[in-house]
C-alpha cells in the first residue's frame, strides 16, 4: 500500500513538472471559455436598451409630464391652456420593434390629461436601398425643427408661441407617406418628401381624404471643428385648404420655414458644458398671411443645470385678423439623470388683450427601455 | 411659377446625386472607441481604412449623435463597437441614421467585441435605475486588460478574413506580430505592476475593474455613490473614513471626469489624485494600444506604494 501511495505521489509529482506553457494557455483559454458561458444566461440580447428588443417583444418605455401651472390672467377661459393649476401634461407609451427582416415599426399613443388616449404617431419603416429609406404612418412631419419633436423632447415646456398659432398645440402631425434621402456628399445633407393628410385644422383642413398635402425638405450640417457644429435646413409644404369662405372653392396655403441652429460641447467634457442656438422662421401663405420666429438659447453650465432663454414672436400683418404678439421666456432645468428633469419656466406674453405672465413647473421622467436621443 | 421652381430644386439636387466622394479600394472601418481602431489598424494594416468615432478623451457614454458621424457610418463597410450599452445613449440613432444597410444588426458588417469577451460584473438578479446608470450585461471597460487585446485582435481579424478572404495572409500575419508584440509588452508590464500587487486603491467611476483585476490591485470604493451618480456628502464623509482607515492614497480616475470631488476626498485625506487616460488618445503620448498601457502604468508606478 505504502508502495503504491509512493507511486502516485511520483507519477503526479512528476507530470506535473512537464506541463509545457502551451497546455497553461490551453487551460486559461479554457478558464475564459468557461467564464463566459457562465454570463452568458445573462446575455445582452435580452436587453430592450438599444430601443429595439431582440428577444422578439417590443422595447416599451413610458413618458410622464407633470405641470404645474401660474397664470396672472384669464384662468376663467376654458378654452386657455396655460390656466393656473396642476394636470397631467401628458403621458407617453412607446413601443417598437423590427416587424421582419425588412420593416420597423415605432408606435407612441398619447394620453393627455388624464382621459382620450390617441396614437400619436405610427410609424412603420423600411430601408428600401443604401441611403434611401421609406416610412408610412402618422407621424411629425419634417416641417422644420421643432414640429419634429415630441412634448417630452421640447427645449422648453410648452411652444414658441409661432409654432402655437400657426400649427396649433398638435403641430403639423399628419397621415401620410414619406422618404428621405441621404445625399452622398461629404457633409450631412438629407432629402425629405412627404405626402400627407391635409386634415391639420389650422393650415388645411381638407375637404376631402383626396386633399393631400406635399412635403419637401432639405436640412444640412456641418462640423465647424470638433467641438462646434452647424445645421441649416429649408422646408416647404402646400396643399389644398378648405379654411376660407365657401364661394372660395379652390384655396391652397403655403408654408415656408428656414431653420438654423448651432451647437457647441468641448470634447472631453460633454456631460458637463453646452451651449445651443436654435432660430427658426415659419410662414403660412394663404388667404391670409401668418408669421412669426422663435430664437432660443440653451446653455448646461454644470453637471445636470441647465439655463436657457426664448424669445418667439408672431404676427398677421394684415385683412380683418390683424394681430401681433410676442413671447419672451427664461427657463431653468435640474437634469439628475438621464431618465428625469425638473424644470421651471417664466413666460410674458405681449398681446392685444392684456399681457400675460405665466410660472411653469414640470416633473418629465422616462421609463423602460434606454432613449437614444437625436442630435 | 411653383412647377417651375420646383424643376429647379429638381435641378439642384441631381448636380449633388452626380458628384460621389472619392471611393477607397480597400475596407472602410468605423469603431466606436479609439482603442478598437488602434487594434484593428494593427490587424488591418495598409487594408483598410479605420476611424473611431470617439476620442480618447471623451467619455464614450455621453457623445452626441451627430449627423457628421452619420455620414462616417453610411460610407462604412464594417462597424466595430464595445457594446454592453457603452454606446447605448448614441450608437442606435446612428445606425438607423446611417441608412447604410451593411452596418445594421445581424448584418456582415457588424460586429459587437462584447459578445466574445469574458466580462466582469454581470449583474445577477434585480436588475433596475435605483442602482444608477448600471451596465446589466457587464462591465464595458474591457479594453482596459491587455489580455482582452488579443480576443479583440482575434474577433476584428475573423472578421475581416469574413469580409476580405483574399488578403487573409497578410491578415495573418499582422494578426501574429500583434499577438508577439502584446504577449512581449505584457510580461513588461505584469513585471513593473509587481511590486504593487494588492495595493488598494479608490477610482472615481468603475472604468478600472478589468485593469485592477489583470495587475493585481485591489478597488476599495469609486467616488461616485452609484454608477453614473455624483457622491453626496454622506458618502464622501464614509469615503474619508475608509481611506484613513484602510491607508489608501491613491484616487484614480479617467480623464473625462471632473476631478472635483476626488480633490475634495484628497484635501481630507493627504490621497493623492492621478487622472489617468482610460482609452487610446486620451493622453497625447497614449497614442495606440501599447503606449496607453505604457503611459497607464508608466503613472501609475510613480504614484503607487510599493506593498511590503
Amino acid at each position: 500500500m505504502k508502495v503504491f501511495y509512493i507511486l502516485l505521489i511520483i507519477i503526479f509529482g512528476s507530470s506535473s513538472n512537464v506541463w509545457s506553457s502551451n497546455e497553461f494557455e490551453d487551460l486559461k483559454r479554457r478558464i475564459r471559455v468557461l467564464e463566459k458561458t457562465k454570463n452568458q444566461n445573462n446575455s445582452s440580447s435580452s436587453s430592450t436598451a438599444t430601443g429595439l428588443s431582440n428577444r422578439l417583444n417590443p422595447a416599451l418605455s413610458v413618458n410622464g409630464l407633470f405641470l404645474g401651472t401660474y397664470n396672472d390672467k384669464g384662468n376663467y377661459d376654458s378654452s386657455k391652456v396655460a390656466r393656473t393649476g396642476m394636470k397631467i401634461q401628458e403621458v407617453e407609451i412607446r413601443a417598437a420593434a423590427y416587424i421582419d427582416t425588412f420593416l420597423r415599426a415605432d408606435i407612441l399613443l398619447a394620453i393627455e390629461g388624464t382621459s382620450n388616449i390617441e396614437v400619436e404617431a405610427a410609424i412603420v419603416e423600411a430601408l428600401l436601398s443604401k441611403n434611401l429609406s421609406f416610412r408610412a404612418g402618422k407621424f411629425f412631419t419634417a416641417f422644420g425643427k421643432h414640429n419634429q419633436l415630441h412634448t417630452h423632447e421640447y427645449p422648453f415646456i410648452d411652444l414658441p408661441v409661432v409654432s402655437e398659432e400657426i400649427l396649433g398645440e398638435e403641430g403639423l402631425n399628419e397621415i401620410g407617406v414619406g422618404a428621405s434621402y441621404l445625399l452622398p456628399t461629404d457633409w450631412f445633407s438629407e432629402f425629405t418628401f412627404q405626402v400627407m393628410e391635409g386634415a391639420n385644422t389650422n393650415q388645411f383642413n381638407a375637404r376631402a381624404g383626396s386633399d393631400f398635402a406635399y412635403l419637401i425638405r432639405q436640412n444640412n450640417l456641418w462640423d465647424l471643428d470638433d467641438e462646434t457644429t452647424m445645421e441649416l435646413g429649408g422646408s416647404y409644404v402646400f396643399g389644398k385648404n378648405n379654411l376660407a369662405p365657401s364661394s372660395n372653392f379652390d384655396n391652397k396655403t403655403q408654408l415656408v420655414g428656414a431653420d438654423l441652429t448651432f451647437k457647441w460641447q468641448p470634447a472631453g467634457r460633454e456631460a458637463y458644458k453646452t451651449w445651443v442656438w436654435q432660430t427658426e422662421f415659419i410662414g403660412s401663405f394663404r388667404e391670409q398671411t401668418q408669421e412669426g420666429w422663435y430664437t432660443l438659447l440653451q446653455h448646461q453650465f454644470a453637471n445636470r443645470w441647465w439655463i436657457q432663454g426664448r424669445y418667439s414672436g408672431y404676427t398677421i400683418p394684415n385683412g380683418a385678423n390683424k394681430e401681433d404678439k410676442n413671447q419672451w421666456s427664461a427657463l431653468l432645468a435640474w437634469v439628475p439623470s438621464e431618465f428625469s428633469t425638473v424644470r421651471l419656466q417664466y413666460n410674458h406674453l405681449n398681446q392685444a388683450t392684456a399681457d400675460e405672465n405665466q410660472v411653469l413647473l414640470q416633473l418629465n421622467f422616462t421609463m423602460g427601455s434606454h432613449p437614444a436621443h437625436k442630435y | 411659377m411653383k412647377i417651375y421652381k420646383f424643376n429647379i430644386t429638381l435641378l439642384v439636387l441631381l448636380f449633388v446625386f452626380v458628384y460621389t466622394p472619392l471611393s477607397w479600394a480597400g475596407l472602410n472601418v468605423i469603431t466606436t472607441t479609439s482603442d478598437l481602431a488602434s487594434i484593428a489598424k494593427e490587424v488591418g494594416g495598409s487594408l483598410i481604412k479605420v476611424n473611431s468615432l470617439v476620442k480618447g478623451i471623451q467619455d464614450a457614454h455621453f457623445i452626441q449623435p451627430k449627423p457628421s458621424y452619420i455620414v462616417k457610418m453610411n460610407r462604412a463597410d464594417l462597424l466595430i463597437y464595445q457594446g454592453l450599452e457603452l454606446e447605448v445613449g448614441w450608437l442606435p440613432v446612428l445606425i438607423e441614421g446611417s441608412r447604410n444597410p451593411e452596418v445594421r444588426l445581424g448584418q456582415r458588417g457588424h460586429l459587437d467585441i462584447s459578445t466574445n469577451i469574458s466580462r466582469l460584473e454581470v449583474v445577477q438578479g434585480t436588475v433596475d435605475r435605483s442602482m444608477g446608470d448600471i451596465h446589466p450585461f457587464g462591465n464595458p471597460h474591457y479594453n482596459l486588460d491587455p489580455e482582452n487585446g488579443f480576443i479583440i485582435a482575434q474577433s476584428i481579424f475573423n472578421k475581416l478574413v469574413e469580409l476580405d478572404p483574399e488578403n487573409k495572409g497578410e491578415y495573418e500575419s499582422n494578426l501574429s506580430v500583434f499577438k508577439q508584440k502584446l504577449k512581449k509588452k505584457i510580461s513588461q508590464w505584469e513585471k513593473k505592476m509587481e511590486p504593487f500587487r494588492g495595493a488598494k486603491i479608490i477610482t472615481y467611476h468603475r472604468v478600472w475593474s478589468y485593469f485592477a483585476k489583470k495587475f493585481g490591485l485591489t478597488i476599495v470604493n469609486t467616488v461616485e455613490v452609484k454608477p453614473g451618480v455624483p457622491p453626496t456628502t454622506k458618502h464622501l464623509a464614509h469615503l474619508t473614513a475608509l481611506m484613513k482607515h484602510e491607508k489608501i492614497d491613491l484616487i484614480i480616475q479617467a480623464v473625462f471626469y471632473e476631478p472635483d470631488f476626488a480633490n475634495m476626498v484628497a484635501d481630507k485625506t493627504g490621497a493623492k489624485v492621478l487622472t489617468l487616460p482610460a482609452f487610446v488618445g486620451g493622453y497625447p503620448e497614449a497614442q495606440d494600444y501599447f503606449s496607453l498601457f505604457d503611459t497607464i502604468i508608466d503613472n501609475l508606478t510613480s504614484n503607487l506604494q510599493p506593498s511590503s
